[in-house]
């Protein structure tokens, strides 16, 4: 009695204009499972969902829910076919409460509000997931929005729920959670689809992994407790080794960039630093790891003068620039990559002449007016010497890839020659070729002096790179290791706030 | 004094039906300023409209189909094609303004075809002070009631107007849940301009009864400020229209009451409280979002999600 | 299946825009015709007319010059502001601010000799108009109220100011009751330049050639760009947002203020109710014509100049000028249509597949 699975992808193929997303994958869920699928950025995960989720038509293959091939046309398909996706960015109305959003998609003619918050409540309280139904979504955290999210799929009865790299924006605590909610679907013989690229939450959640690379399925349905990290990884990355090869250490110079005492309020107003101190000395980059939203990004833009602090205070070279607006920083030779590259890095309908020449502008100037000529010269010589392809210089930034678009903020902050680079999230979305040059523009730096304060989700990226290692947890530093000698598995258990003694800073 | 009060809820209910078709449009995240156009042309076609067929109800049908259609070449433009929203409402307020003007060139100051005059209520009608305010009143006023209800109904309590505040409020969100932010918004300008039709013919029906070029004298700007002193509430916007349309009613009245303000100083308080309106709600905005909807003027396109 | 999408294109196409607005031009009057034909009247012998009138001789162009004037300004002042993505709807009301400004300085300054006093008035007006954007300017920029409807709510009250003056404290004695100030002493005229044309011709001429070097040209242009291309960017490149707004908010004012102060000069000699005549709402047509450059803005100007002047030409031959007022709309309608395929390519792709999948989005 071979039951049908409750997914089968068939031989999937997707191309796209210069990219094959899919070649060829593979992907078998059974009902009852959390399954996890597995890759790297660009390993084709994001297409294969959305193939399932009937954003995209596959070119080839088939998509088969109980054993009966589907073809669907739109999202709305998909749905109604019992497939519900949670996404990165969360679809939700701010404005709405709770209930309003969980049967936005599905609510009866006439809406009584206390009846439809009871029933949305029961339904949370079968999944274990803890909501207020009357509550507006923007006074709920990302954990709590979250739960809307999965609540939504559930209201409308979803048997196969994707969920696209749901730890991403959670605290630890919450992704422990979130590990229940869904062990508590599978109980109920729904199918949970778990994308990630972290290697403990797979082996904490999931029954199953598939793992993808270059758009292909390389490990197909592995039991999870026949496994270990290190296969999985080895799977992910292929024959290259995990840790690639550590660039030689070098002592140290003197202090450049010293925090001390920094407090500083997220964009709710709620404090997201707490008495944050590091020092960041020329020569070594220094690596803030942790699980997004404990602080990492504050940090970055207090030191580059983008956030206010509410007390502490930020010095360049012994410099007190605590108060100091970002283009004196940048004067005192600190240059910024933020982790938004379009809207802060990058002003996106300007040419790439225009963006080029955002920090230098002045330097152009006879009078009041710019020298074209000197702009674009300026320009063509950053595209060349740090090979961002581009079009016409004087055409919108539109129209460049992501790689080339922080090619070229990356080029324009680093060519100022600074003495202090902060870098947050800088291969973020990156492809494999696109990581190696901007990692590699960072040890160069670092080897000219430069020091580096390195932020990164990615913990492989952080140990690869980063001359001392620290974690940032609930808006503090709670540790700080050296990544020569550091066991993974410590390192997570700080990111996770579960201190070991040893570790503590 | 009555004569006051029965002009405050006379004048209130035509700013009203204005700023609810405003607020249901806004609501769905097009902010529409061509009201004053939308008005002129419901206006000058339920006069026409009247005035050939002698029936008024003829006319208020004609008036809120013109407004109706007035508002979806906004609609057009904006929602299907993505144009801004603000240039596109102010060209249909000079559109609505010069069409109107052009189509009624040869009924100004001629007399009404038909009037819509006060429902007769009977006896109610003779009740002191109520009577008149409440009961002597032309189909209009029930009109706007009947439409502030349903109004708040339908955002608050029905699947449509979840759809449609949702289309105002994150319109990729709607999208995303299965409901069309096209159909959803289209069909607000277009409810939008029918309302302001109808205003437009309370007018030239009942009010004024006659058409003139200019008849709508910068009241579809006071339904637009209306729609943002109502924090986009109907209800609020209801105590707005009542205390704008008491302004309108005391600005003729004020010399018989031997006051001596300029009456055109006082017809500037609509747009000063507006104002001030506008800038309590941003300073209050810090900590809780604005009551204004979150995708208000903004065009969506699904593929720039 | 298929069905058409919009597929935004990686740049716009060269020369569309001029492509649009003769577009919009063509449908205009095609729309008209039609309106005039039903009205019995000849299209061709209309058109001709408003052409003729607007553009055929010497004093034509001298007429719709001085229409341009304050069609370029309030204009100019839209696109200022638009340059850094703020919507200036108030230039009506900066028109008639302006208007009050400089009829204020000649009210007190009507024995001053001629150059000062012409220099007084077009300071008053400038000052006049950017007092009115003071408000928006200043919630904007401190407390970031949306500027829309502020500068809209500021017409009206502009409106009522105007009205409150010439029906009572400004009031011409000699008036005969009607509401409107006296006439302005002689030597506060601009100067004329030929036909009927003034002097204001060279005064806008020359604020627009200066505002688009300052936009395209300087450091200062470039600032406004970034900032209304993107906020954050302009914090991260350390460009102040707040003095920005407030500087370009009143400039924009001044600008429309000085169209007032010239109307009120060089064509109106007195303080009437019409005295802007929606200028400042035309002024956002040309304004979104001319996609926010002052290049443009002067030729889409000088368009809506003849097509204002050519309206009021035919109202001998019996068609009311509201005929020029609905080919103004319709030529920006049209442009709108037109624009959007300047902007977007139009594609036939199979149902179900999500045409922003072409940009290779792979993971």
């Amino acid at each position: 009695m071979s039951q049908a699975a409750a997914v089968e992808l068939v031989d999937i193929w997707k191309r796209f204009p210069g990219v094959v997303a899919n070649a060829g994958a593979n992907l078998r869920v059974e009902r009852g499972t959390v399954h996890a699928v597995l890759g790297e950025n660009g390993a084709g995960k994001s297409t294969l969902m959305n193939v399932l989720s009937g954003v995209y038509r596959p070119d080839e293959g088939e998509v088969r829910l109980d054993g009966t091939p589907q073809r669907f046309h739109t999202p709305a398909d998909a749905l109604a076919a019992g497939i519900g996706m949670v996404h990165q960015e969360f679809r939700l109305v701010p404005s709405f409460t709770v209930a309003e959003n969980v049967v936005l998609g599905s609510a009866e003619r006439i809406l009584r509000r206390q009846d439809v918050e009871a029933r949305v409540d029961e339904v949370a309280r079968r999944f274990g997931l803890a909501t207020e139904p009357d509550r507006p979504v923007w006074q709920l955290s990302m954990g709590e929005r979250q739960r809307v999210e999965i609540l939504k799929a559930l209201w409308r009865d979803a048997r196969i729920l994707i969920l696209d790299e749901p730890t991403a924006v959670l605290t630890p605590n919450e992704a422990d959670e979130l590990g229940e909610v869904l062990r508590h679907m599978a109980d109920d013989g729904r199918s949970v689809i778990f994308i990630s690229h972290k290697l403990h939450e797979v082996t904490g959640f999931c029954d199953v992994a598939t793992v993808l690379r270059g758009g292909e399925t390389v490990a197909a349905s592995l039991p999870v407790a026949e496994t270990d990290a290190a296969t999985l990884a080895n799977l992910m990355v292929g024959s290259t080794s995990l840790a690639g090869e550590r660039p030689p250490y070098r002592t140290p110079g003197e202090v450049r960039l010293a925090v001390s005492g920094l407090c500083a309020l997220d964009d709710r107003g709620l404090p997201a630093l707490h008495d944050v101190d590091l020092e960041v000395r020329s020569g070594e980059i220094v690596g803030i790891a942790g699980v997004a939203g404990n602080g990492q990004r504050e940090l970055a833009q207090v030191a580059a003068g983008l956030r206010g602090s509410t007390a502490g205070s930020v010095h360049l070279d012994g410099k007190d620039v605590t108060s100091a607006p970002p283009r004196r920083r940048f004067g005192l030779g600190l240059c910024y990559i933020p982790e938004d590259r379009i809207g802060v890095g990058l002003a996106p309908r300007l040419s790439v002449v225009e963006n080029a020449v955002l920090r230098t502008y002045k330097g152009h100037r006879r009078g009041p007016f710019l020298v074209g000529s000197r702009l674009t010269a300026y320009c063509r010589d950053l595209v060349e010497r740090f090979g961002v392809r581009t079009g016409a210089l004087g055409d919108p930034i539109a129209g460049l890839s992501g790689g080339n678009l922080q090619r070229l903020l990356v080029g324009r902050e680093l060519s100022s020659r600074p003495d202090v680079v902060v870098a947050a999230q800088p291969t973020r979305g990156l492809d494999v070729q696109g990581v190696k040059a901007i990692q590699d523009l960072l040890v160069a730096e670092r080897d000219a002096g430069t020091a580096v304060l390195l932020i990164s989700e990615d913990l492989d990226e952080l140990l690869t790179l980063a001359d001392r290692l620290l974690v940032m947890h609930e808006g503090r530093i709670v540790a700080a290791f050296d990544p020569m000698d550091s066991e993974r598995s410590v390192i997570g258990e700080a990111m996770a706030g579960h201190l070991a003694d040893e570790g503590a800073a | 004094m009555i004569g006051l009060l029965v002009a405050t809820v006379s004048f209130g209910a035509l700013l009203y039906l204005a700023a609810l078709g405003e607020l249901i449009s806004e609501k769905a995240g097009v902010l529409n300023l061509g009201v004053e156009g939308m008005m002129a042309m419901g206006a000058v076609s339920a006069f026409m409209a009247a005035h050939q067929t002698g029936n008024p109800w003829i006319g208020l049908v004609v008036g809120i189909l013109a407004g109706a259609l007035t508002g979806l070449l906004h609609g057009w433009f904006t929602v299907v094609l993505g144009a801004e929203q603000v240039v596109s409402g102010l060209s249909l307020t000079i559109l609505g303004l010069g069409f109107a003007a052009y189509m009624g060139k040869n009924v100004v100051g001629r007399p009404p075809g038909a009037v819509l005059a006060p429902v007769d209520w009977g006896p109610l009608t003779d009740i002191p002070w109520a009577g008149p305010v409440l009961f002597g009143q032309a189909p209009f006023v029930y009109l706007a009631v009947l439409v502030g209800i349903a109004t708040w109904f339908v955002l608050s309590r029905t699947r449509a107007g979840l759809a449609l505040r949702a289309a105002g409020e994150s319109a990729s969100t709607a999208d995303a849940a299965g409901h069309s932010v096209v159909g959803l918004r289209l069909c607000a300008v277009g409810i939008g301009g029918g309302l302001a039709g109808a205003s437009g013919a309370y007018l030239t029906l009942t009010l004024t009864p006659q058409w003139a070029e200019g008849i709508t004298a910068g009241r579809g700007w006071i339904a637009v400020a209306l729609v943002i002193f109502g924090a986009w509430r109907p209800g609020r916007a209801a105590v707005g229209a009542l205390l704008f349309g008491g302004l309108l009613a005391l600005k003729t009245r004020l010399q018989t009451f031997g006051v001596d303000f300029s009456p055109i100083l006082l017809s500037m308080l609509p747009y000063v409280s507006t104002i001030a309106v506008l800038i309590a709600i941003s300073v209050r905005a810090r900590n809780r979002p604005s009551p204004a909807p979150a995708a208000l003027g903004t065009a969506y396109r699904r593929e720039e999600r | 299946m298929k069905r058409p999408v919009l597929v935004r294109r990686h740049r716009p196409l060269r020369g569309g825009q001029p492509l649009a607005f003769a577009v919009g031009l063509i449908l205009a009057l095609a729309v008209g015709a039609v309106l005039l034909m039903a009205a019995d009247h000849e299209p061709l012998r209309v058109y001709q007319r408003m052409f003729e009138k607007s553009l055929g001789d010497q004093n034509a162009w001298s007429l719709t010059l001085n229409r341009a004037v304050p069609l370029g300004l309030a204009g100019l002042a839209v696109a200022v502001a638009g340059s850094m993505g703020l919507w200036n709807i108030g230039a009506e009301g900066q028109i008639l601010a302006g208007a009050i400004g400089a009829a204020w300085v000649a009210r007190i300054g009507g024995t001053w000799p001629g150059p000062m006093l012409l220099t007084g008035m077009l300071v008053g007006a400038v000052i006049g108009g950017g007092l009115l954007a003071l408000v928006p300017a200043m919630a904007r920029a401190r407390i970031g109220v949306n500027e829309i409807i502020t500068t809209l709510m500021l017409n009206e009250i502009a409106l009522r100011l105007l009205q409150w003056l010439i029906h009572g404290p400004w009031k011409d004695p000699d008036s005969y009751n009607f509401p409107l100030t006296p006439l302005l002493p002689d030597q506060a005229h601009l100067p004329t330049l030929f036909g009927r044309a003034h002097f204001g011709v060279i005064i806008a001429g020359a604020v627009i050639l200066v505002f688009g070097i300052a936009a395209s040209r300087t450091a200062w242009g470039y600032e406004l760009r970034v900032a209304g291309s993107s906020a954050d960017t302009a914090r991260y490149a350390g460009i102040s947002l707040k003095r920005k707004i407030l500087t370009v908010l009143l400039l924009s004012g001044g600008v429309a203020g000085l169209a007032g102060g010239v109307e009120l000069s060089g064509t109106a000699d007195r303080l009437t109710e019409g005295i802007s005549n929606g200028f400042g709402y035309a002024g956002i047509i040309v304004a979104a014509l001319a996609l926010m450059r002052p290049s443009g803005v002067a030729a889409v100007a000088l368009l809506f100049g003849a097509v204002q002047v050519g309206g009021q030409s035919i109202q001998i031959i019996g068609v009311p000028a509201s005929v020029s007022t609905i080919l103004q709309a319709f030529i920006l309608f049209g442009a709108i249509g037109a624009g959007v395929f300047v902007r977007y390519s139009l594609r036939l792709v199979p149902t179900g597949v999500d045409a922003s999948g072409e940009g290779g989005t792979a993971a």
